[in-house]
């Protein structure tokens, strides 16, 4: 048959079925235990490595930046914002070859120094593919810069987001507000509430087949929602501020002093609206200010406030029953205490003062008699109701509590110099708060920064919301102590006619402290202040004023006085408040 | 071992023998379709032809999409930006600092004290009192002051004054005229 004979034939040139078949299962058990290997490889030995490189393959990663939230004042306007930046990177194994020319386009576009973006653009390192060429810079500009740079054919420069905190009005509350590093805050509430306003950052990822990161549909992709920082609401007020500062800087460079402060509260809220501190910096350039002006001088600096505080004592006394304004008293030219002369500013013979005119003249030695009612726990137990000795808590860094001694360990020699304002130091807002309750017919108002509350990183929680208010002297005490204080403005029995503002009864009182040296921890110099408030008899703001070693002779009426006198005018025509039209008090000074 | 009784079974087909013949199967006659296939043909290939088109069209849009998605997230980004560039220059015009500068250039003081018209009665509350320049504001902090090291007095070289000539020479005057020519001209 010829097909046998075909069959036979093929047999002779493929061997038997049964050889064949047994060569055909070798070679695929070769095969399939050589994927059985590799499959033990990738899933057995190491599964993630292999996992990760497959997604990272084609795998784009953006890191999405949280938006830092904006400081505002208390009617919105941001104090600090953030906007939208780019730092410019470049890659100096693709820039080298034609650094000068890159480098003369960015320094010419984006302002900065040619000589460092050549160095940059070259490598700072050997290898380096990575150097920063710019931060922060506004990202409208670097798009259009690098655009550019492409389209002259230069490669190697790139972007990435890096967003700028800006200051718009530059040095206003900078001494409050604080100030950022390259990455992190650095001082004032930027770096006290910057849990709250720095926020989370997201990430998104996707895949991507091109350079411009484009991506795949349909295949997997992430997206981690960052979560922007909360904004912070201050009580300042930005114009005023401003307004504060120019006034103080002006006084505290025509005296030459060494520092000032200037504080106002709304009487009735305790709502600092203004809190103004000189020398300044400006919060876009932190590094061109002196270190030891970065702070809040008024917050972090305790100094004896002088005589201002000699209506805190009155105020006690008049509460107490133990004095009124007409009381009459025989002040001698000197009084021995102990061991030392108790003198007054200017010289007298024994003159016969009321208490008004204790006041209104400020003398020490009438405060020291009329104290002499008070034993030192009475007199302390005061001057802690009204505020002192603790701290404000108002929410700026480094606060100091001031200091005032226990008024069981206190001897009469030091409760004669509390009474009338030494021996005993306080920081800015401390005082006017301690003034502003007398304002306020009798009632402290916890003074604030923050509108609304936040938490501090101390984990304390500040603001309006949690302010509180405390009776410390009665409304017929309050108000008493208020007419006397509107003696001293008077242009012939007062100390301080420099202070008033035309039109408006205005209550103040002047303070010329001795001032501890550090350097010596002796008394040298002055502390000059103003503390008053207006209208008197229905006020509405408290202003603080206080200008830290002057080198020209004067005292807080003559320097500090017209400082209060431009700001009060101020506020009060900026918030209109119109003078009441109150009758001025005539009680006597003298008898 | 076996039964006694007799099987019930073989009793049945008697009975129901009728039915039995009935029920015998026959070859159903063989019957054609008489439906064209041509268009069911047709509806399958168009279904698969038009699904795979479809698919492809479909995957083509959504690529094309995440293009425009890439290109419009990009313009958002450059608006976006812009914006805040806007909005800085805007804070910066605003900067009180600014505003008093350009006000004080026009002349403007901010007054000591200030005075009420009341609309009602007209009347006007508060002292009256002209702004002057020195109430102005010193706005640019003074140029600091330099250590004495750095800010040497300034050299004074004082030049004897040369003789004036007794009159301007004939070639001089005629110099002049010439210039004035030039002018007119």
């Amino acid at each position: 048959m010829p097909s046998t004979d075909r069959s036979r034939r093929r047999g002779a040139t493929r061997g038997a079925p049964l050889v064949r078949l047994r060569v055909g299962f070798v070679v695929i058990a070769m095969v399939l235990s050589f994927f059985g290997a590799r499959l033990v490889q990738l899933q057995g030995m190491d599964p993630r490595s292999y996992a990760s490189m497959a997604a990272a393959e084609g795998a784009v990663e953006v890191p999405l930046l949280a938006e830092r939230g904006d400081i505002l004042d208390r009617n919105g306007i941001p104090l600090a914002d953030s906007i939208q930046g780019k730092m410019v990177w470049a890659d100096p194994t693709l820039t080298e070859d034609e650094a000068p020319e890159i480098a003369r386009l960015l320094s010419d576009r984006l302002g900065i120094d040619y000589f460092r973006t050549l160095e940059a653009l070259r490598g700072r390192k050997d290898g380096s593919q990575f150097e920063y060429v710019a931060r922060r810079v506004p990202s409208t500009l670097a798009t259009d810069t690098v655009a550019e740079l492409e389209g002259l054919g230069y490669e190697g420069v790139g972007l990435e987001d890096d967003p700028i905190r800006d200051y718009p009005a530059g040095d206003v509350a900078a001494n409050i507000v604080g100030y950022m590093g390259t990455d992190e805050p650095l001082g004032g509430l930027e770096r006290t509430f910057d849990a709250q306003l720095a926020g989370t950052d997201g990430v998104a990822t996707w895949q991507s087949n091109s350079r411009k990161g484009v991506r795949i549909p349909l295949r997997e992709s992430t997206i981690e929602a960052p979560v922007d920082g909360e904004p912070l609401r201050t009580t300042i007020d930005r114009d005023l501020q401003w307004f504060t500062q120019k006034v103080l800087a002006q006084a505290v460079d025509r005296y030459r002093g060494e520092s000032g402060a200037a504080v106002v509260l709304d009487t009735r809220t305790g709502d600092v609206l203004a809190l103004a501190d000189v020398p300044t910096f400006d919060a876009n350039e932190p590094t061109e200010a002196r270190e030891e002006d970065l702070g809040a001088r008024s917050m972090n600096l305790a100094y004896e406030p002088g005589s201002v505080e000699k209506v805190l004592t009155v105020a006690a006394l008049i509460d107490a029953g133990k004095s009124f304004p007409r009381q009459r008293f025989k002040v001698p030219s000197s009084l021995m205490r102990q061991d030392r002369p108790i003198g007054d500013w200017f010289d007298h013979g024994t003159i016969r003062l009321t208490l008004a005119g204790i006041l209104a003249k400020s003398s020490n030695i009438g405060t020291v008699l009329a104290a002499d009612a008070f034993t030192p726990v009475q007199l302390v137990d005061y001057l802690q109701r009204f505020g002192l000795g603790r701290r404000t808590d108002i929410g700026v860094r480094g606060e100091s509590p001031g200091i005032l001694g226990a008024g069981e360990v206190m001897t009469s020699q030091a409760k004669d110099r509390v009474a009338f304002g030494q021996s005993l130091s306080v920081n800015v807002v401390q005082m006017a708060a301690a003034v502003n309750t007398i304002a306020n017919d009798g009632v402290r108002v916890d003074p604030s920064l923050i509108s609304g509350s936040a938490t501090t990183d101390e984990g304390v929680v500040v603001g309006t919301d949690v302010a509180t208010r405390t009776r410390v002297v009665s409304r017929r005490a309050a108000q008493g102590t208020a007419r006397m204080m509107e003696r001293v403005l008077d242009p012939e029995d007062g100390v301080a006619p420099a202070a008033a503002v035309p039109g408006y009864l205005v209550a103040g009182k002047t303070g010329t402290a001795q001032r501890v040296d550090p350097e010596c921890a002796c008394y040298r110099g002055t502390s000059v202040s103003f503390g008053g408030f207006a209208p008197a008899d229905d006020a509405r703001f408290t202003v603080y004023v206080v200008v830290h070693a002057p080198q020209v002779d004067g005292g807080g009426g003559s320097i500090a006085g017209p400082v209060f006198s431009r700001i009060m005018g101020y506020v009060l025509g900026r918030y209109g408040v119109p003078p009441t039209g109150g009758t001025p008090s005539r009680l006597p000074v003298e008898w | 071992m076996s039964s006694p009784v007799p099987q019930p079974r073989l009793r049945v087909p008697r009975i129901a023998q009728d039915a039995v013949d009935r029920a015998r199967l026959t070859v159903v006659p063989r019957t054609r379709s008489r439906a064209p296939r041509v268009p069911f043909v047709t509806l399958v290939t168009v279904v698969l032809v038009g699904g795979i088109v479809g698919l492809l069209l479909f995957n083509t849009s959504l690529q094309q999409a995440s293009f425009a998605a890439a290109s419009l997230e990009q313009q958002a980004d450059a608006l976006a930006a812009r914006e805040q560039t806007l909005r800085m220059e805007l804070d910066e015009l605003r900067n009180p600092q600014r505003v008093a500068s350009e006000a004080q250039e026009m002349g403007m003081v901010i007054p000591t004290a200030p005075v009420f018209l009341h609309l009602g009665d007209g009347e006007v509350s508060g002292v009256r009192a002209p702004a002057t320049p020195a109430d102005a504001l010193r706005l640019q902090p003074k140029a600091p002051v330099l250590p004495a090291v750095l800010a040497p007095p300034a050299t004074v070289v004082e030049v004897p004054a040369a003789p004036e000539p007794a009159a301007p020479s004939g070639r001089d005057r005629v110099r002049r005229g010439d210039r004035a020519n030039s002018a007119r001209r």
